[in-house]
């Protein structure tokens, strides 16, 4: 029996889940991490990627996030997201508007922050090969 | 004294203003509940950004003295009020009341000198600062194609909001708006956005040594943006709740008005009218007695 632990993935919009998980991988900003259970309490950022957590006998549960920041602290873990799309439902179309506003944003000539838009591109597209 | 006939007509008009200010209460009723439950959903949100910014925030100056975004901002030069108010009218002194606000927290800081610069959301705000604050104006947006307030929005703002700082145009940030404390009560308020100030209690209480990855101060970049961006969110969500609360009261004034005058209107036709009949039979009985 492995220990759980809370788990809630919010948009600024609404709750995306809240619930009793035993692990989570988390896309992180400088590559992927799992939690489990008493991890040690961390702030991290999340790059755009697919987040997975299984709630025990249910199985897995997939969603596709757009980047966000997450705290685990005291065996709590919230996850602030831009926006979450369910990994089941999750089409290609969606992560393609993604690159292309950020295509649109590279476009302006003398943007201040081209390397973490180019750098979040890359990271888009790998997730699209994963659909 | 008006004719029976010019009674009628107004009467009949009273009448249809109070069925539109009466359907006007109720369509602020039904908004009203969208925008509260709306707020609602955001609060979590909202709340945990600031949690984990406070503790951001105390990490950096411990570790790396001073970002850019960080600050009390109290011998500030430049100043940036941001005037959020409604597109529409006929919500009581909804609007005013901000902008009540706003002028005077702009004389104040022109009374010391400073420099000042007008970024308005909203038609209302820009129309009534227009006559006096013109030369002031630095940007407007427009809402008035959005039905429900959305975090791009707020986003945008934000952006825009950066990109200006960065450029040094500003130092310091307020945004004004109505505070929602109740259905019928609405608290005009200011909220500075930048910079960031954050309440050392907050960040103390934890105590706890967080890993930071990448660095605090990366992820302050990070995350200071995507803070201000709920900041606006959500102070654009109470305005838009405060917006439909205050219309409601006004409409829910102007029926009952509407209703008293009906009544009193109603009286004096009914008392011209019994006046014409007892004219007609003084008429009656007069011509009789002379026979």
């Amino acid at each position: 029996m492995i220990d759980k632990f809370e788990l809630s993935v919010i948009s600024a919009e609404s709750k995306v889940f809240e619930g009793e998980v035993e692990s989570v991988l988390v896309p992180g900003m400088i590559g992927d991490f799992l939690v489990l259970s008493n991890h040690a309490p961390c702030i991290s950022s999340v790059r755009p990627g697919f987040l997975e957590f299984s709630e025990g006998s249910s199985g897995k549960q997939r969603y596709f996030v757009s980047g966000g920041i997450i705290e685990v602290n005291n065996n709590t873990v919230s996850l602030l997201v831009d926006s979450a799309i369910m990994g089941d439902k999750v089409v290609k179309e969606d992560i393609s508007t993604l690159i292309s506003e950020i295509d649109e944003k590279l476009a302006i000539p003398n943007s201040t922050n081209k390397d973490d838009l180019g750098l979040r591109k890359n990271d888009l597209e790998e997730a699209l090969k994963q659909v | 004294m008006p004719s029976l006939k010019d009674l009628k007509i107004r009467i009949d008009s009273v009448k249809s203003t109070r069925k539109i200010t009466k359907a006007m209460q109720m369509v602020a009723a039904a908004k009203l509940r969208k925008a509260q439950e709306s707020a609602e959903r955001g609060r979590p949100y909202a709340e945990k950004m600031r949690a984990i910014v406070s503790n951001l925030a105390s990490g950096v100056k411990n570790v790396s003295g001073e970002n850019m975004f960080l600050g009390d901002g109290r011998d500030s030069e430049k100043f940036l009020l941001i005037v959020a108010t409604a597109e529409r009218g006929l919500c009581g002194g909804f609007n005013s009341s901000i902008v009540k606000l706003a002028k005077s927290r702009i004389v104040e800081l022109t009374s010391q000198n400073k420099e000042i610069k007008i970024l308005t959301i909203g038609k209302k705000g820009r129309e009534q600062l227009n006559r006096e604050f013109e030369s002031l104006f630095v940007g407007h947006v427009d809402l008035s194609n959005e039905k429900t307030i959305t975090i791009e929005t707020a986003r945008k703002i934000s952006t825009d909001l950066i990109s200006r700082f960065e450029k040094g145009e500003y130092q310091v940030a307020e945004i004004f708006y109505n505070k929602f404390a109740s259905v019928i009560s609405q608290i005009p308020s200011s909220y500075k956005l930048l910079p960031v100030s954050f309440n050392e209690e907050d960040a103390k209480a934890d105590n706890i040594s967080f890993n930071f990855e990448p660095d605090e101060d990366e992820i302050l970049t990070e995350i200071i943006p995507k803070s201000i961006a709920t900041s606006i969110y959500s102070v654009l969500q109470e305005n838009a709740a405060s917006e439909q609360g205050s219309r409601m009261a006004a409409m829910d004034n102007a029926t009952r008005n509407a209703g008293e005058m009906i009544d009193k209107l109603t009286i004096d036709f009914n008392r011209s009218r019994q006046a014409a009949i007892t004219n007609e039979l003084i008429e009656i009985i007069s011509g009789a007695e002379a026979l």
